[in-house]
């Protein structure tokens, strides 16, 4: 079957209720939670994963990604109308969103993020939609000695770009990487780490880590700060009709962000969040009026929205083709891929074609449903913002610990998630990123056998590695990364050095 | 707490991380490293260890250099983060006498009060529709078998 054809198919089987409620699931609690400060959509999507499973794998992932998305869409409801970012990627939508609601056009800079956002996510989707199968194709040509070369760029690249101190991204890798290694070694069945108990033997469960890393400690973080209501600005549904300027001025930065969203997407770390900082500081250089920027401009409002929604379906690009997840949101869709024994990577397209196909046809209307949905109820989510942590901590508490429990009717995975949400609270408070651990914990098996495999492939000779072209250079751009950040560490330092020097005299 | 600390809470946090990197070592090298031709049980784990342990010490000699004299929580924020954490533990202990309905309001409760919501009216709303909403999707709906404590 061609690509047109497998797409009708997939529209063919998306059309089903199942699939269509949770494609509209999805993105209602995906922007609900992207209203909503605090809750993010990683710790939203690890605590619906468990009621997915009896839905298949296709349904799970039409809905995961529905969350994501929406959050992305709401996300920005809160910057532009109470210049409070509902998650992370909506931080810079603040800078100028709020500011056109200050000058009364709060429903133009919504309207137009929601268009923006539709716009790119359909872009993103046909990116994805024509690259994933050519990229899984090539990812065929993938041994060991690629993947492991390949891992080892990611890891690289993912301590550099989600934290401050890369050295503090290494070590939450490195402590994912040991946590999956804990329970029996399937290459040679031997317990390790288990400490004679068998409840180790199968190593740790990764759902409770991730809900208490991403929810528990987010509770926790919210319930310990002052809560100040917040001043939300209105909107008529009459006013969310932008000017002729406004979207004259809009085409091009939509189109910029989407494309550059999409590309920065592909990169491992906080992908959707840096996506939008590259927009705005795109636009920012390539406008005729950057002294608008931080006014209220509305290339500044509507070219962020538009890469962080494109971004996130690059970042789906290395999940569905090489398995390899990137992004937090991502290691949790790889956890529900495989809680539905569908392992994605490059035999995806031949093994499971229909989920692949399914995905992107239910993703085109779900993009869709969240134009609809966000524009004319953009008042109404604009109310949930308001509602008080007080109100909803106690709610989300209960259900993340009724929800963990009823995976596996195991106190013990309650016990596991409590203790990640404790260490989770004071990991976030000295500034170690949580979204590498995560990562560490679901690439773990890979990096292992990838290592294990091209030990034995090339006789215990690691050299022989530079025999591998496609190996050679991604180890090459992972040490020339390395040196380079190392060598702007060293410059940097040394003219602090050298400034301090001349205050001195 | 007042004046900058020269060993705090993060400090001691990288000491322990510094150490578990050691023990995995340690313990990795027991399970057998192989030939580098035939990699045994311990040899990843073994560098995964080595990796944890040298993050950790870089990261210790960073925090040593900048820590932060505030403390991570205030007297205030102490009390709500323990009655939580408490409140969670609660509702693991509690749940196989109690029963899931008993908890879900106890801790609702709890939690409600913990974080500040003022009054005893609303916390006993939030506290009754989570449990009637737990009781929808999860018994009702999921057909989980959530365990009925001396109800059952």
């Amino acid at each position: 079957m061609s690509g047109w054809e497998l797409l009708l198919n997939g529209f063919a089987n998306s059309f089903t209720t199942v699939n269509l409620v949770a494609c509209f699931v999805g993105a209602l609690i995906g922007t609900v939670v992207g209203v909503l400060p605090g809750l993010g959509p990683t710790a939203t999507m690890a605590l619906l994963l468990p009621f997915t499973i009896p839905y298949g794998a296709t349904t799970g992932l039409i809905m995961m990604t529905g969350v994501w998305y929406g959050a992305m869409y709401g996300g920005s409801t809160t910057s532009v109308l109470i210049n409070i970012p509902g998650e992370a990627a909506s931080v810079v939508t603040c800078l100028d969103g709020y500011q056109m609601a200050r000058k009364g056009r709060a429903g133009a800079a919504l309207a137009l993020v929601a268009i923006g956002s539709f716009a790119a996510g359909t872009l993103g989707l046909v990116g994805l939609q024509f690259l994933a199968p050519l990229l899984g194709q090539a990812a065929l040509s993938f041994g060991p000695p690629e993947f492991l070369a390949f891992m080892l760029l990611a890891f690289v690249l993912l301590a550099n770009l989600s934290a401050e101190a890369p050295l503090k991204g290494a070590l939450m890798i490195a402590l994912g990487l040991f946590l999956s290694a804990i329970g029996i070694n399937p290459m040679d069945s031997y317990p390790r780490f288990t400490f004679g108990t068998e409840k180790l033997m199968l190593g740790i469960d990764f759902l409770p880590i991730a809900m208490g890393l991403f929810g528990i400690s987010e509770i926790l973080t919210i319930a310990v700060e002052k809560y100040v209501k917040p001043a939300v600005a209105k909107v008529r549904v009459r006013e969310l009709y932008p000017s002729g300027d406004e979207m004259k001025r809009s085409v091009f930065p939509m189109l910029r962000g989407s494309v550059l969203g999409f590309f920065v997407g592909l990169l491992p770390g906080p992908s959707t969040v840096i996506s939008t900082f590259v927009a705005y500081a795109v636009e920012k250089r390539l406008s005729r009026r950057p002294d608008e920027f931080g006014h209220g401009a509305v290339e500044g409002v509507v070219a962020p929205e538009s890469a962080n929604n494109s971004a996130v379906m690059g970042s789906m690009i290395p999940l569905l083709t090489l398995g390899i997840p990137f992004a937090a949101p991502s290691a949790i869709m790889l956890a529900g891929l495989r809680m539905h024994n569908v392992e994605p990577g490059p035999m995806m397209f031949t093994s499971n074609p229909d989920v692949f196909w399914t995905f992107i046809a239910a993703m085109y209307l779900g993009n869709l449903m969240l134009l609809v949905l966000n524009l004319p109820l953009v008042g109404a989510f604009a109310k949930i913002a308001t509602i008080r942590p007080q109100i909803l901590l106690p709610i989300i508490s209960v259900i993340c610990l009724v929800g963990i429990y009823s995976v596996r009717n195991a106190f013990f995975d309650v016990w596991v998630m409590i203790a990640a949400g404790v260490s989770g609270f004071f990991l976030r408070k000295w500034h170690y990123p949580i979204a590498p651990f995560i990562i560490g914990i679901v690439l773990g098996p890979t990096t292992e056998n990838s290592l294990r495999q091209t030990l034995i492939m090339f006789k215990g000779d690691l050299a022989l590695i530079v025999e591998r072209p496609l190996a050679t250079t991604l180890l090459t751009i992972a040490v020339a990364f390395i040196a380079y950040r190392v060598f702007v560490r060293v410059r940097g330092r040394s003219r602090l050095i050298a400034v301090e020097e001349g205050k001195g005299l | 707490m007042s004046g900058k600390p020269a060993f705090g809470l993060d400090a001691a946090f990288a000491l322990v991380i510094l150490a578990i990197g050691g023990v995995i070592a340690y313990v990795s090298w027991g399970y057998g490293f192989g030939s580098m031709g035939r990699p045994g049980p311990g040899l990843y784990p073994f560098f995964v260890g080595i990796a944890i342990a040298l993050a950790a010490l870089f990261t210790l000699a960073g925090v040593l250099r900048t820590s932060d004299p505030h403390p991570v929580l205030d007297t205030e924020g102490a009390r709500t983060f323990a009655i939580m954490t408490a409140t969670f533990c609660f509702w693991v202990l509690a749940m196989p006498v109690l029963g899931y309905v008993a908890v879900t309001l106890i801790s609702t409760i709890v939690f409600a009060k913990a974080v500040r919501l003022e009054g005893w009216r609303k916390p006993l709303a939030v506290a009754a529709g989570t449990a009637l909403f737990i009781y929808l999707l999860f018994d009702v709906w999921l057909y989980i078998d959530l365990p009925r404590g001396i109800w059952q």
